[in-house]
């Protein structure tokens, strides 16, 4: 086991490389530099700029540079905010990313769990096709759309909760619900589909011919195993739940990491877009492995070696 | 004004317009009385909130250069002069007093007795000296720096030409005094003083805490305001600083401005009551014909114009009659009346409206049979033999409409074949920047109220010019103008350099930018005027204000107040504009403000940072 997890780690090496070394090369072949601006800059200073941050030497020794800071976790100030260092942002961006994505992550497991045992429980009734429509429209409905909808009843017509930002408990809840949405009706069909597939095997047949109640048989036998696709779902569920929130973010003036990343390419702030690139790769990889571990807890079936 | 993920605005505010409110004037014109947008409940206490737009990329006074930094850097530091919101007219600031020699080329300020910066620290002349000179540094790397350049020796200090401080022509004989040599006479030095390029900035606190100065805890201001907190993608939070020299009057105890870069979440915000002042440049254009009849919408012109350039040094754009003929196909009235709902008004100059006594010439006007005759003479009759062209444009749905509305004309009237290319938004500049365009979408925002700050930038050489287009009759016009000392004369001077440019020149101006703001009707002292700055040291929350005022007095008296917003200081604006668009009220209300509109001496600089690209920015 520890071995194993040795061997992992070792592996996100070579992959943060790769990942560092392609990013690092397109960022510059975009064009334009991180320095034009509607309003021109004038020469003295452009090459002032320029030497301030590195760009004046060879390609190179750009990127020579850059790996070594890397490897320290120091990827420099960020070129559109000079007052910060890219590892600042990120400090202070990712946590509110985290908080926003845990929740919706829990409000996912919460209701989409349920809702899957009971339709499973229930197949072909009128609860489990009434779940199922409900997962449908919540998988096809993005959050930009969502969103918006939501703000407009919720907010601007009931005056119930906050239009946006990111202040108090209540303006927490229309930017989970928004971001949860899809994630909910995800889970609630995985499970439903895991359960579905255990419930038929032999081991759940002798449960109930032992005469053990229903409820045991689900929750303690069956959902054990039939939770399994949503345990190997959560680890890409968790890592696009908490980077891929920029939409939300965006709606709702949510002061998370994930505008950063966009706008530090349009902007060409190669220093930010390396730094949050490289942060979310490492964060993938991570959350990958702890699935696996999980995996292994969860299935006895599986071995890591 | 900062950028925001570019696809992701318009998409939402494509979204958001489908479920914008329904046109219900004549609902609300039954009910009687002024209707507002959303709450009008006033906050509690004496704080304003607004939206201050895309996060700043820095506050620091050397370095702002658009309307979201801007703001906060004129809040926290006061300059030499201020200036009237309302007539834009120069006021005392930190400077009492100043006196200018005979020739114009001397100034002297004298500073009020007694001023310090925020921490206690004393606030000299040498303090202006100092933030000035450190503007000019080259390492500075000052992208406004340009505006100091009025200063004798500053543009080769600057250049790094001449590395010697002492040969700029700042001098602080004592404490209180200042003394500035220019290399040739500006009449609008005053406004060039109240723009945050001319801020000081607390030199023991920039020694000290280095690039990091400007954080919260480190930040040491002179202005009504001190910053408290600053959280990324967030918000700002001022608090009121009792060392300010004229602190007494300033009725905000806190200020907070959200940085908040999508435009429905903003307009939601105001909406809900959460924001006070949605600011100009956040109203979503779907919004805006029926926010309209809403009192507490304000729209005024605003000193930035929308317009294509041409890339001279490819052809056939090197052909002067192919430049004239493609100006005059484009129907420019079709585009604001039909395309943009009326919300901008048509624009045939490169300068915008309102310069008090500049003698502007005619706008380029629509003549499609005149275009085809002349693009004949140009070897292309019919457009026949015409090499493909395309038009350059940033992400954005009115660039597109826009693009595609030209693109039809320039087909329809004179058929050569055109095609649209959308780039992101660095690309674009990149694009214009290297001269790898045939025709691109362009805008340039006035830094003060001169038509100096448009022409300027068209000089050959000229970093902003992006077209390859010189001419030395043009350059020499402008140098003219700019050692003139009759103020008349110098704008004859650049009146003519304008004609010149018109006529033979790369533009093709489209449309004249406006403001368009929200502001509850609790809020007083913020005035729409043609620079869209707002001192906010003069605002306050009139807590009496109740909605049971409303009525038609109130309305009456908002409507006043939307025509005063643009006062007459004595001189009219001499330029006749053109006549308002038949119909809407509004586009009457309009007009008549363009008519008075301030005619300052002035200038006020352009700098826009983005400003007017994104959709974002101003929309009507």
């Amino acid at each position: 086991m520890t071995r194993y997890v040795a061997r992992r780690l070792l592996l996100f090496v070579p992959a943060l490389w790769a990942i560092a070394t392609l990013t690092f090369f397109l960022m510059r072949l975009a064009p334009g530099g991180p320095f034009n601006a509607e309003r021109d800059i004038p020469p003295a200073a452009r090459a002032a700029l320029a030497q301030k941050y590195g760009l004046d030497r060879p390609l190179a020794e750009q990127y020579a540079t850059f790996l070594v800071h890397a490897v320290r976790l120091d990827f420099g100030p960020s070129y559109k905010f000079p007052t910060r260092s890219v590892r600042e942002i990120i400090l202070e961006g990712f946590p509110v990313s985290a908080e926003l994505g845990g929740w919706a992550l829990l409000v996912a497991l919460l209701a989409g769990i349920p809702l899957g045992v009971i339709a499973a429980q229930r197949q072909n009734t009128a609860s489990d096709t009434a779940v199922m429509a409900v997962a449908l429209a919540g998988v096809s409905i993005p959050g930009f759309v969502l969103g918006p909808l939501l703000v407009l009843t919720l907010s601007l017509g009931l005056y119930w909760l906050p239009p946006a930002l990111w202040e108090g408990p209540q303006s927490r809840v229309l930017p989970v619900l928004t971001l949860s949405a899809a994630y909910v009706a995800y889970v609630a069909r995985l499970t439903r589909a895991g359960m579905l597939e255990v419930l038929r095997q032999d081991f759940i047949r002798t449960a109930r011919a032992k005469g053990l109640p229903e409820r045991v048989v689900v929750l303690q036998h069956a959902l054990r195993l039939g939770l399994l696709p949503v345990l190997s779902y959560l680890g890409p569920a968790a890592a696009a739940i908490i980077m891929g929130s920029l939409v939300v973010e965006q709606i709702f003036a949510v002061p998370g990491l994930g505008r950063y990343l966009v706008n530090g390419a349009f902007s060409r702030d190669y220093t930010l877009v390396m730094g949050v690139v490289l942060f979310y790769a490492a964060f993938l990889m991570a959350l990958n492995l702890l699935v696996d571990l999980a995996y292994a807890w969860f299935d006895p079936r599986v071995e890591l070696k | 004004m900062r950028r925001s993920a570019p696809w992701v605005v318009p998409a939402l505010a494509a979204i958001l317009a489908g479920c914008a409110p329904a046109h219900d004037e004549a609902v609300s014109a039954a009910v009687g009385g002024p209707r507002y947008f959303g709450s009008v409940r006033p906050p509690s206490g004496d704080v304003l909130r607004f939206n201050n737009g895309a996060e700043p990329e820095t506050i620091d006074p050397a370095l702002v250069s658009g309307q979201s930094d801007g703001r906060l850097a004129r809040a926290l530091f006061e300059g030499l002069a201020t200036f009237d919101p309302r007539t834009l007219e120069p006021r005392p600031g930190q400077a009492a007093r100043w006196e200018t020699s005979a020739d114009g080329l001397t100034w002297t300020f004298h500073l009020r007795p007694g001023l310090v910066w925020s921490d206690g620290v004393p606030l000299t002349a040498r303090d202006f000296v100092w933030s000035w000179l450190r503007v000019l540094h080259p390492s500075t790397a000052a992208r406004n720096a340009g505006l100091l350049h009025a200063i004798a020796g500053a543009e080769d200090f600057n250049r790094g030409t001449a590395p010697d401080p002492s040969r700029v022509g700042l001098s602080a004989p004592d404490d209180t005094t200042l003394i500035v040599r220019l290399a040739s006479p500006v009449p609008y030095l005053l406004q060039l003083a109240a723009y945050p390029t001319w801020l000081p900035v607390p030199r023991h606190a920039v020694e000290r805490w280095g690039e990091r100065w400007t954080r919260p805890g480190h930040l040491v201001s002179n202005g009504a305001f001190v910053l408290e907190r600053w959280r990324q993608n967030d918000r700002f939070e001022l608090a009121r600083n009792p060392r300010y020299r004229d602190a007494a009057r300033v009725r905000l105890d806190r200020i907070v401005a959200y940085s908040v870069d999508d435009l429905s979440t903003s307009s939601n915000l105001y909406q809900s009551g959460r924001l006070d002042w949605n600011t100009s440049g956040y109203v979503p254009s779907p919004f805006v014909p029926w926010l309209r009849g809403k009192a507490d919408f304000r729209s005024a012109p605003f000193q930035a114009v929308y317009f294509y350039s041409m890339n001279v040094t490819r052809r056939p754009f090197d052909d002067v009659r192919v430049r004239r003929a493609l100006n005059l196909a484009v129907d420019r009235d079709a585009i604001a009346h039909d395309l943009l709902k009326g919300t901008r008004a048509p624009w045939g100059r490169l300068t915008p409206q309102g310069y008090p006594g500049y003698p502007a010439p005619p706008p380029l006007g629509h003549d499609p049979a005149r275009a085809r005759e002349v693009l004949a003479q140009a070897g292309y009759p019919g457009g026949r033999g015409f090499p493909r062209i395309s038009i350059l444009f940033s992400t954005s749905e009115d660039h597109r409409r826009i693009a595609e509305a030209v693109q039809a004309m320039w087909i329809r009237e004179l058929g050569i074949p055109v095609e649209l290319r959308n780039m992101e938004w660095g690309s674009t500049m990149q694009a214009t920047t290297t001269l790898q365009y045939d025709v691109a979408r362009r805008s340039w925002i006035g830094d003060f109220l001169d038509p100096g700050t448009f022409l300027g930038i068209m000089r050959g050489g000229d970093g902003n010019n992006r077209t390859g287009w010189s001419d030395p009759r043009y350059d020499r016009l402008l140098l003219a103008a700019r050692n003139e000392p009759d103020p008349v004369e110098r704008l004859r001077l650049l009146a003519r350099a304008e004609s010149l440019l018109l006529a033979d020149g790369p533009v093709i101006p489209i449309y004249h930018y406006s403001t368009v703001e929200l502001v509850k009707p609790y809020v007083r002292g913020i005035w729409s005027n043609a620079l869209d700055s707002h001192p906010l040291e003069g605002v306050w929350i009139d807590h009496a204000w109740r909605p049971g005022m409303e009525g038609r007095a109130t309305e009456r008296r908002h409507g006043l107040v939307a025509e005063r917003m643009v006062p007459l200081l004595g001189h009219r604006a001499v330029q006749a504009q053109r006549p308002p668009a038949p119909g809407a009220a509004t586009e009457r209300r309009h007009g008549l403000v363009a008519e008075r509109m301030v005619p300052l001496l002035g200038h006020r600089a352009v700098q826009a940072q983005r400003p007017p690209m994104t959709a974002a920015a101003t929309r009507p």
